[in-house]
């Protein structure tokens, strides 16, 4: 017994031998070279001794000059493990397969998950990814390396400037970063560029179409500025005109102004409601103020983002007063002017430039301010007006 | 080996200070404490039991008493005897 893992990997029996003469087999043994170890005398001329399975076989030549008999009483070692697994290798079979369905599952791709697209659709994503290989059930070994997957997709995919494959277990993610495009110009008839205005024109610039009218020339409303015709054909006339515009603008300002405002005094009511019935449980009473304004808040029953038709409804009454604010004269015109200013830029473009304003009239009566202004406005006069062919007879 | 050989080997022993075991084919005999004895240049088992193991030497018998004897290996020449030892004995030795 040299060494205990070798000799366990070997096997090794232990038998117990009968007869008159066992020294003299112990002895033969020894000088046969047969490694035997833990030999145990036992009672009516027995002995016990370890025998390599290697040796097994060569022992029966001796015990059969020896005159002796043998019996096995244990086996042990690799050998005899082996054999008995094998008696069970149904079993094995079994859970080397479950082993092997674990492994191929887990090295299926299962899920692909497309990110970040808006005007591509994901139905293409994934069809240019089948066509890379990328695709439920396939092996995750069979793909190709992601950055030569991410270049290929990005290939394929015409509008993205970059899209990234990543496979987290046994999902694949395809982040798509679409490329941004310049708009797409809409088709358009041709035509004229005409006056919005009467007019004196301050600024030209002219892009396409026949420039019909020069600086400081006055047109009227309608009066074509660029004409859409060039050479032979119509065309969509563009550019931009600017001209001096007169606005005249009646305004009137109330001298004094009223105005609502909170005094702080408020009281609140409770309800319960049920869909559109309420039931009024806290407040009762007047208010003990005249006038006020209702704030209501609903606050149903709700279980995450479901909400019930029952709930809790607080209603709070805020006292409102009136006060009266008397503007000055001039405060009051300069309001007046402020609020026709606004009204010039709504209604002609943030980009006109107000020239000059004149009062051209201006009175007060019945605690208001009437006022009559003009404005000059230097703005954008071009209006589109679509060419209509003539058709002939 | 004759009388005068087995003087002039005796005397090589003595004035060349050689261990006996090389010369005269004497056994060995390495103890460990009452547990384990080893024992070289045996000729072989004469009698095995729990109580007493007996092994033929180039002279003589060599008698290992104790008790729970057991053989942990034997080779030609050598023999492992584990066990609780309590005597050694030399039977049939000439001085």
């Amino acid at each position: 017994m040299k060494s205990s893992v070798l000799s366990r990997l070997r096997g090794s029996v232990t038998i117990v031998v009968r007869g008159e003469h066992l020294e003299r087999l112990i002895n033969e043994l020894a000088k046969e070279g047969i490694e035997i170890w833990n030999v145990r005398s036992l009672p009516e001329r027995k002995m016990e001794m370890n025998v390599h399975l290697s040796d097994y076989f060569s022992l029966r030549p001796l015990l059969k000059r020896t005159g002796c008999r043998m019996s096995v009483k244990r086996r042990s070692g690799m050998p005899f493990m082996l054999a008995r697994l094998w008696r069970r290798k149904i079993f094995i079979a079994g859970f080397l397969l479950f082993i092997a369905i674990m492994f191929a599952l887990s090295s299926l791709v299962w899920d692909i998950e497309v990110q970040g697209n808006d005007k591509i659709s994901t139905e293409d994503v994934l069809h240019a990814a089948r066509e890379e290989g990328i695709y439920p059930f396939q092996w995750i070994f069979r793909l190709q390396k992601q950055d030569k997957l991410s270049a290929e997709l990005t290939r394929r995919l015409a509008g993205t400037s970059w899209v990234g494959v990543s496979r987290s277990g046994t999902r694949i993610t395809i982040q798509v970063v679409e490329a941004t495009r310049p708009k797409e110009q809409e088709l358009r008839s041709p035509s004229h560029l005409v006056s919005s205005f009467d007019a004196v024109i301050t600024h030209i610039y002219a892009e396409r179409g026949q420039l019909e009218v020069k600086k400081h020339d006055r047109v009227r409303k309608g009066q074509v500025l660029i004409a859409g015709i060039q050479g032979n054909g119509y065309v969509v006339a563009k550019g931009e005109i600017k001209g001096i515009v007169w606005h005249e603008y009646d305004i009137e300002v109330p001298v004094v102004r009223k105005q609502k405002v909170y005094t702080g005094e408020k009281k609140e009511r409770g309800y319960l409601f049920f869909g559109k019935t309420a039931i009024q449980i806290t407040g009762y009473g007047s208010p003990g103020f005249a006038e006020f304004q209702i704030l209501s808040e609903l606050d149903p029953l709700s279980w995450r983002s479901w909400k019930l038709p029952v709930g809790w409804m607080s209603e709070k009454l805020l006292e409102t007063t009136e006060i009266q604010l008397k503007l000055s004269a001039r405060q009051a015109k300069q309001d007046g002017i402020d609020r026709a200013v606004r009204d010039i830029y709504a209604k002609h473009g943030i980009e006109s430039k107000i020239v000059s304003q004149k009062i051209l009239h201006e009175k007060t009566d019945n605690g208001k301010v009437y006022m009559k202004v003009l404005f000059e406005v230097e703005q954008n006069i071009a209006e589109e007006l679509p060419i209509v062919y003539d058709q002939g007879e | 080996m004759s009388r005068l050989s087995r003087k002039i080997r005796k005397w090589a022993v003595d004035a060349l200070d050689l261990p006996g075991d090389l010369v005269f084919d004497l056994p060995r005999l390495t103890m460990i404490g009452s547990k384990q004895l080893l024992i070289e240049n045996h000729r072989g088992v004469v009698h095995f039991s729990p109580e007493e193991l007996q092994l033929e030497l180039k002279q003589g018998i060599l008698t290992v008493e104790g008790a729970e004897l057991v053989i942990k290996a034997i080779m030609p020449e050598e023999v492992i005897i584990e066990g609780r030892i309590s005597g050694i004995k030399y039977q049939g030795v000439e001085e």
